[in-house]
């Protein structure tokens, strides 16, 4: 059962791609850094921040800043700042 | 007889309706942004002093550094060739544009009208008016009157009778014909510079020399097919613009604004129900000059998200902000609805035509471009952990 299941998982990465994958993003922030430029954009209104700590367990841990800005042109924009790389990325969360 | 009007230079002298002082200078057309930098139209001031349409900008500018170059302004072009059209349509002609500046017209069915060949002729240049410099020409065929309106004077009109076809063209210059430059330089090497001189080479030899576009400038040079002229549809005069207090370059204002427009041109009741076939949308652009791109839409609608589907990604290729924007329909159907079904498909009729839908796009856009989204784990914190997707093959 097990050996069927992992065939057929390693079968679907094979011809599937990720949905929602973190995009690069050019972001100036602040020195308590929150985001004050995403993409040549100033950030009018930061919404919302959250973090997301996950997969320390494992060699790919995933340790993120989200902040769900609104920019001066009125969209809305998701950005993290991966804490491991020292990136930032722009996300639908 | 089918009859030709020339206006030379016509991107040019439209460009240069708002600065008219400038028409005694030495002028150019600047080249397209991102084209190969060759002049467009020059002024007869830059002729005088050795500056050729199709010239590089650079030897051009070294030829005569005071050149003037005026940048492009299609929007002036469209706007002012639609008029001499209407114009000439007003006269009583069925015209068919060849370019802006070149047009073809029977005269069958006004010469009676006006009291023959000539006087059409005269007519329709006065209808043009003096301001735009045209010139006319009449013989049976379409390539003869291009050549006798492109020999006539300003304001002049030639008619080239059928038995005088061949000894009109013969000693007309090669540039009249069609053909790349290097191809002008191919046959003058070979000793061929006037019509007659091509038109007496045997066809076969031409075509096997220089293709396809030889054969049929071979053919031109003979006087070319008969082929009747088909006037135009009369245009939809339905346009709206949007003047900005200052330059926008922002897409979201842009959008919006163009959204404005939709909205307003949809509810132009001169429109009486019928959907919308061609739609064109322009700007005025900062610098100057002008913008315009259309879409002709493969099936007419007058949807306003279908609309802004077709139209709105063409907001992002503005080259500079704008500071006007205008949406026009070019063309109208003729119809007013559309013929739906009596009972609306579902069940195995609607499986069935989806599955239509999707071979159709995966035959269009090769394999893997149907897929579809699948939940592995929805409750994860990591968003691109959620979903995957994969393709769907039917």
């Amino acid at each position: 059962m097990t050996s069927t299941v992992s065939r057929a998982h390693a079968h679907t990465r094979a011809a599937a791609g990720r949905l929602n994958v973190p995009r690069p993003a050019l972001v100036e922030a602040a020195v308590d850094g929150t985001p004050t430029v995403v993409n040549r954009e100033v950030v009018t209104v930061v919404r919302e921040e959250w973090r997301v700590v996950d997969r320390w367990w494992t060699d790919d841990p995933v340790d993120r800043r989200y902040f769900e800005v609104v920019l001066e042109s009125g969209r809305n924009v998701c950005v993290y700042r991966d804490r491991d790389r020292g990136c930032w990325f722009t996300q639908r969360a | 007889m089918i009859a030709c009007l020339v206006i030379p230079g016509f991107e040019l002298r439209a460009a240069l309706r708002s600065r008219p002082r400038l028409a005694l200078e030495p002028v150019a057309l600047a080249p397209e942004p991102g084209r190969e930098p060759l002049l467009g139209p020059v002024t007869a001031a830059a002729e005088a002093v050795g500056v050729r349409a199709g010239m590089r900008l650079g030897e051009a500018l070294a030829t005569c550094p005071e050149l003037v170059l005026v940048e492009q302004d299609p929007a002036a072009v469209e706007r002012d060739w639609e008029g001499v059209l209407r114009r000439l349509e007003d006269a009583g002609f069925a015209v068919e544009t060849v370019d802006p500046g070149v047009v073809v017209f029977e005269t069958g069915g006004v010469e009676r009208l006006y009291g023959g060949v000539e006087a059409a002729l005269v007519k329709a240049l006065a209808s043009v008016g003096s301001a735009w410099d045209p010139r006319a020409g009449a013989g049976q065929r379409r390539f003869v009157a291009l050549a006798a309106a492109s020999v006539a004077r300003p304001g002049q009109a030639v008619i080239v009778e059928g038995k005088e076809e061949q000894g009109f063209l013969e000693p007309l210059p090669l540039s009249l014909l069609p053909l790349p430059s290097n191809r002008y330089a191919e046959l003058e090497g070979l000793g061929v510079r006037r019509l007659g001189e091509l038109a007496s080479l045997p066809g076969g030899a031409v075509e096997e020399r220089l293709g396809p576009e030889g054969k049929r400038a071979w053919s031109l040079a003979r006087g070319g097919e008969r082929r009747r002229v088909r006037g135009r549809s009369p245009a939809a005069e339905l346009a709206e613009a949007l003047s900005f207090p200052e330059a926008v370059a922002n897409e979201l204002t842009l959008r919006r604004a163009f959204g404005v427009l939709l909205d307003r041109l949809l509810a132009r009741p001169e429109r009486a129900g019928r959907p919308l076939r061609k739609v064109a949308v322009s700007a005025k652009l900062v610098g100057g000059g002008s913008w315009r791109r259309t879409a002709t839409l493969r099936e007419a609608t007058a949807e306003r998200g279908r609309l802004r589907a077709a139209l709105g990604p063409k907001l992002l290729e503005l080259p500079a902000p704008v500071t006007e924007l205008r949406l026009e329909v070019v063309e109208l159907a003729d119809h007013v609805g559309n013929q739906l079904a009596l009972v609306p498909p579902e069940g195995a009729e609607l499986d069935g035509r989806l599955r239509e839908g999707l071979r159709q796009v995966r035959a269009s856009t090769g394999t893997g471009s149907v897929c579809t989204v699948v939940e592995v784990a929805p409750w994860s914190r990591i968003p691109e952990a959620r979903a995957l997707v994969v393709p769907r093959d039917l």
